[in-house]
């Protein structure tokens, strides 16, 4: 188990630098302007839409609610660390209620 | 200091110092207000970076908990940590290894999970544009989801293309990760449990949070719908491949939006 688990390390640690540097060669090959350009200007907004997406269709009711909360916040306050402080107070409140 | 001052400061001796003629002074003082920016982008960056530090930081301690209790050693899982840098990625690694399917199948599903990170590198690239390749090499290397949180906050401070920013953000983030996998390797148990103080929706609400930032109006309606539709479609009908309905969400998500005006 010993090796196969130093394989592991060394070798995702590997591929993940692999992964990390290809993504910023294959876009520096990619025009400036363009259909590459809006695409890539909208990359990381659809990447967190999907990220949270895949969060909260595996989470629970309460959850959902704490999450649209923070939400709110987030856009009515433009603090998005105020936003996250409160969800965490908020769920771990409504946990020990028993919610 | 505050920043409008230190930036008339600096300004206004500038002037002083060319209009004086004096090259000496006049090229010291520059070279010491780059050094200066650069510090002030670096703890920027860390201080930005602190939401995100405390999110990673209980999948730091899970994953350190959870090795020393599927057979790794304590150096084993810190340099996993230091090597990877990849939450999910590692811990999905990790549980195919117990599994006993192997180090080829385990390296393959953990880079699945990290194909993502290749987007995130794609979006920085303007940071990282003319930059030596050891210091792409940094900065590629600190990239993780949390990057493009990072990316957000950013804009209030005018530094969406301040390499040392996010090198400031991501060296945070990694130094913390390396902690907290320490800590949860060694303590291996006895630590109490997340989610009786919230801890655990941390990674959630980061992200949740950070989405009102990332909206650029109406014309990300389209390109969110089709990336959000695509997990959905993953998530619901293809669950085991959910993380490669996550890639494809952002990808299909960003085609959107680049064919949509042509």
């Amino acid at each position: 188990m010993t090796n196969e688990i130093w394989i592991t390390v060394f070798g995702l640690g590997l591929i993940s630098f692999l992964i990390r540097i290809s993504g910023f060669i294959l876009a520096s090959h990619l025009p400036k302007h363009g259909a590459w350009a809006r695409g890539l200007e909208a990359l990381p907004g659809c990447l967190i839409a999907s990220l949270v997406t895949l969060m909260m269709i595996y989470g629970s009711t309460l959850e959902w609610i704490t999450g649209i909360i923070v939400l709110v916040i987030s856009a009515l306050t433009h603090k998005p660390n105020l936003a996250m402080f409160c969800g965490i107070a908020l769920i771990a409140a409504l946990r020990q209620l028993g919610l | 200091m505050p920043k409008i001052e230190r930036f008339l400061f600096f300004t206004r001796r500038a002037i002083y110092l060319s209009r004086t003629n004096n090259e000496y002074l006049f090229t010291k003082f520059i070279n010491m207000r780059a050094a200066s920016t650069v510090r002030i982008e670096i703890l920027y960056g860390i201080r930005d970076m602190l939401p995100m530090s405390l999110a990673a930081a209980t999948y730091g301690l899970a994953f350190g908990l959870l090795a020393s209790q599927s057979g790794f050693n304590n150096f084993q899982a810190i340099s996993m940590s230091a090597l990877v840098f990849g939450g999910s990625s590692q811990l999905v690694a990790m549980d195919q290894l117990v599994l006993g399917v192997g180090p080829a199948a385990a390296i393959i599903a953990g880079a699945a999970l990290n194909m993502r990170i290749l987007l995130i590198t794609a979006s920085m690239e303007s940071i990282m544009r003319d930059r030596s390749w050891w210091h792409i090499g940094l900065g590629t290397f600190l990239a993780t989801d949390a990057s493009v949180a990072l990316m957000q906050t950013a804009k209030s401070r005018l530094m969406t293309d301040s390499y040392w920013y996010f090198f400031g953000g991501g060296a945070s983030l990694y130094f913390v990760w390396i902690v907290v996998t320490t800590i949860g390797a060694f303590l291996s148990s006895g630590i109490p449990d997340p989610e009786l103080v919230g801890l655990d929706f941390a990674i959630i609400a980061i992200f949740v949070a950070i989405l009102p930032g990332m909206w650029r109006g109406y014309v990300d309606i389209f390109p969110w719908f089709i990336a959000a539709g695509t997990v959905i479609f993953f998530g619901v009908w293809l669950p085991e491949y959910a993380s490669w309905g996550l890639i494809s969400g952002a990808i299909f998500g960003a085609m959107a939006a680049g064919l949509k005006n042509d």
